[in-house]
């Protein structure tokens, strides 16, 4: 059992610490992760709070933050460990030049440590966050399952390496695909969901600290009637945090509240048709900023 | 422990053994690792309410979303005495779960070929005539020329750049890792360069098939050639659209062009009705896993165009199309004809979204337009207005 926050209530205050407002589900979710060492899976749309949640537990806990980012395309070399085959040519040649003893080339010191690796290695517990695993092909998901059995990796020339505490894992995914059931098994599953308004404002209170009381309810307000739009792509959080900076910014420079946050509107909707139909829907949308 | 405590652990044991068992009769799979979980969470965090018990229950328990509601019922009708208000969800949007970009990828699974977009097409009546269309067998002669398809396909699609490296003769790119790995056997001494190159591998197709009436004559040969496709390509998206959008690409990878098509008919119920191709365009582009199947793709649209009603939301769609796609071609059997104009409403509004407008309305004109594309695909985008006011 790592050691971790004892209660919802701690995890909770903890995390709000961090200015991370979790609901009780997602309270559970992580709570259960650590006392069952499982990793932790995360799904949500778009600016959630998926990655901030590896971000802010890995502060909460004291572990280091290893970061495994996945796209098309990454493989092994990318993910584990490669030789460095440049320092170790140069190695050889200057062994030679000096008519030392070339000695080992397979060593630890020619090893280039990617973030799996990393998490092993650590002598430190640290907690590793494989971000937006969808983006990667299935087949690195089988390796990574293969990867969360046991948390060992085997280098053929130096043998197998295995972490001396076993990592806190999250994974994300933004859900472009289905991840394979296989993997998703292994995990302990939460969705995130858009925050209900009296969290959101807690979020803006805590990310936007400029932003007035009354001005932060006109601004869930109107991003909650722009989230009942039929949009292209709804905004999220990290959306709604740019949206009330940016705002406050402009507000500081003398501009009224309503007029600020239509100025600063693309920051929330970042797409021109989206932005068009918000515009035909301004009487209800910015009703509430009066 | 006294009696009856230990009764009381017995009940409680069986109730949330009962509610395992009812959660896999609606539905929601739970392997056992899984109700292990649960078990061992509820030992280590005895729950201190039922919103405590469900949420452990629902993480330990749940591994898709879409398993949200049966699992909440479930869970209501087992532990909550009167159903709560259900927190929204939102899911980004139903789909066939897996990689529907790689055809050979759905193969073994048994997905039910899905028709999107009941509801917004089954209210309008009077244009939708729902029936099995049946389609004539292929003859000598079309097979004949749908293996020329087949075989001039490969060279004639557009390719883009494979992101990982391959080991090349003469590539741009020394293999640095390899021919250091080559020269520690020869005690660092490089004796031979090795490289490595991207190779081109064919980008992603998506054909569009007009199955409305106004195409009733073509649609058979629309659809053999689709098959061509979806047998000479890696990566193709084949839907078929009159009223409602059908995807038809797990049928067309049966092997016979005969029972392809056949099977098709099996599911394609909105053939030989209305068209109704902004819509059906709509629900290609409002759902984020099948837009994503249009991203670099070469999109080819065989249509008359003709639009039932209003237009805005076929040319919207056609644009949303182009911004999205490599290339969008339109193929249209009414182009075929010298006298032909892109002056119906519909038409002229799409014209400029199109990187080609071609006449294709056989298998004939398939294989003259499928040479066409390369051009298409080297030439600047947007390029189909300028060549039709250019012909006019």
């Amino acid at each position: 059992m790592s050691p971790g926050p004892g209660t919802a209530d701690d995890l909770g205050r903890r995390l709000r610490g961090e200015r991370y407002y979790a609901d009780a589900g997602l309270l559970t979710a992580i709570r259960l992760a650590l006392a069952l060492g499982r990793p932790l899976f995360l799904e949500g749309e778009p600016g959630v709070g998926k990655t901030e949640v590896g971000n802010v537990l890995a502060r909460v806990l004291g572990r280091e933050l290893v970061r495994l980012q996945c796209y098309e395309g990454l493989d092994a070399a990318q993910a584990l460990y490669e030789w460095n085959y440049p320092k170790q040519l140069l190695a050889l040649r200057a062994a030679e030049a000096r008519g030392t003893d070339i000695g080992d080339v397979y060593d630890e010191l020619f090893l280039l440590e990617r973030p799996l690796l990393r998490a092993v290695r650590s002598s430190a517990a640290v907690l590793l966050l494989v971000d937006e695993i969808d983006r990667a092909d299935s087949e690195f998901e089988a390796f990574l399952l293969e990867f969360l059995g046991d948390f060992q990796i085997t280098i053929p020339e130096l043998g197998t390496l295995r972490a001396a505490q076993p990592p806190v894992v999250v994974i994300t995914s933004n859900r472009t695909r289905e991840v394979h059931d296989a993997l998703k098994r292994r995990c302990l599953y939460h969705w995130i969901p858009l925050p209900e308004p009296e969290r959101e404002r807690a979020i803006i209170r805590a990310r936007a600290p400029g932003v007035e009381e009354a001005s932060a309810v006109a601004l869930v307000d109107a991003v909650n009637a722009i989230r009942s739009l039929p949009l292209l792509k709804r905004p999220g959080i990290a959306e709604s945090i740019d949206w009330a900076q940016g705002a406050a910014v402009l507000a500081a420079g003398g501009e009224p509240w309503p007029v600020a946050l239509r100025r600063a509107l693309g920051l929330l909707v970042k797409d021109e048709e989206d932005l068009a139909r918000v515009e035909s829907h301004a009487q209800e949308v910015f009703s509430a900023g009066g | 422990m006294p009696a009856a405590d230990a009764a009381h652990t017995a009940r409680a044991a069986d109730h949330l053994d009962g509610f395992l068992r009812s959660l896999g009769d609606s539905g929601v799979r739970v392997p056992v690792p899984k109700r292990a979980d649960f078990l061992q969470a509820l030992a280590l965090f005895p729950p201190t309410g039922i919103d405590g018990l469900y949420w452990t229950a629902r993480v330990t328990l749940l591994t898709r979303i879409e398993d949200l509601e049966p699992f909440d019922t479930a869970f209501d009708s087992w532990f909550r005495n009167e159903p709560r208000a259900r927190m929204e969800v939102s899911l980004p949007a139903p789909d066939e779960p897996g990689e529907a970009l790689v055809p050979g990828a759905g193969r073994g699974g048994e997905l039910p070929p899905e028709s999107l977009g009941e509801g917004s097409g089954l209210d309008a009546s009077g244009i939708e005539v729902v029936s099995r269309k049946t389609f004539p067998a292929a003859g000598a002669e079309a097979r004949d020329l749908l293996r020329e398809i087949r075989a001039a396909l490969p060279r004639a699609l557009p390719t883009s750049e494979a992101r990982r490296l391959r080991r090349s003769r003469r590539g741009p790119r020394l293999d640095l890792p390899q021919v250091c790995r080559e020269a520690n056997r020869t005690a660092g001494e490089v004796v031979r360069l090795s490289w490595r190159d991207r190779p081109r591998r064919p980008r992603p197709v998506l054909l569009l098939v007009d199955v409305s009436g106004s195409m009733k004559q073509h649609s058979t040969d629309l659809l053999r050639f689709a098959h061509a496709v979806v047998a000479a390509a890696p990566r193709v998206e084949v839907f078929t659209f009159g009223t409602q959008l059908t995807r038809v690409t797990e049928q067309l990878l049966d092997p016979d062009v005969d029972r392809a098509l056949d099977s098709i008919a099996d599911i394609v119920l909105d053939a030989d009705a209305g068209t109704r191709i902004g819509t059906a365009l709509d629900e290609l582009l409002g759902n984020a896993r099948r837009r994503s199947l249009v991203r670099g793709a070469l999109v080819v649209v065989l249509s008359d165009g003709l639009e039932r009603g209003d237009c805005e939301a076929m040319i919207r769609g056609a644009h949303r199309l182009g911004l999205l796609g490599h290339r969008l071609v339109w193929w249209s059997p009414l182009a075929c004809n010298p006298g032909y104009r892109p002056v119906t409403h519909g038409m002229h509004g799409v014209l400029s979204s199109l990187d080609a407008l071609a006449g294709v309305r056989d298998l004939d004109s398939a294989l003259a337009a499928v040479r066409l594309l390369p051009a298409t695909a080297a030439g600047p985008r947007r390029g189909a207005a300028r060549a039709w006011t250019a012909a006019a």
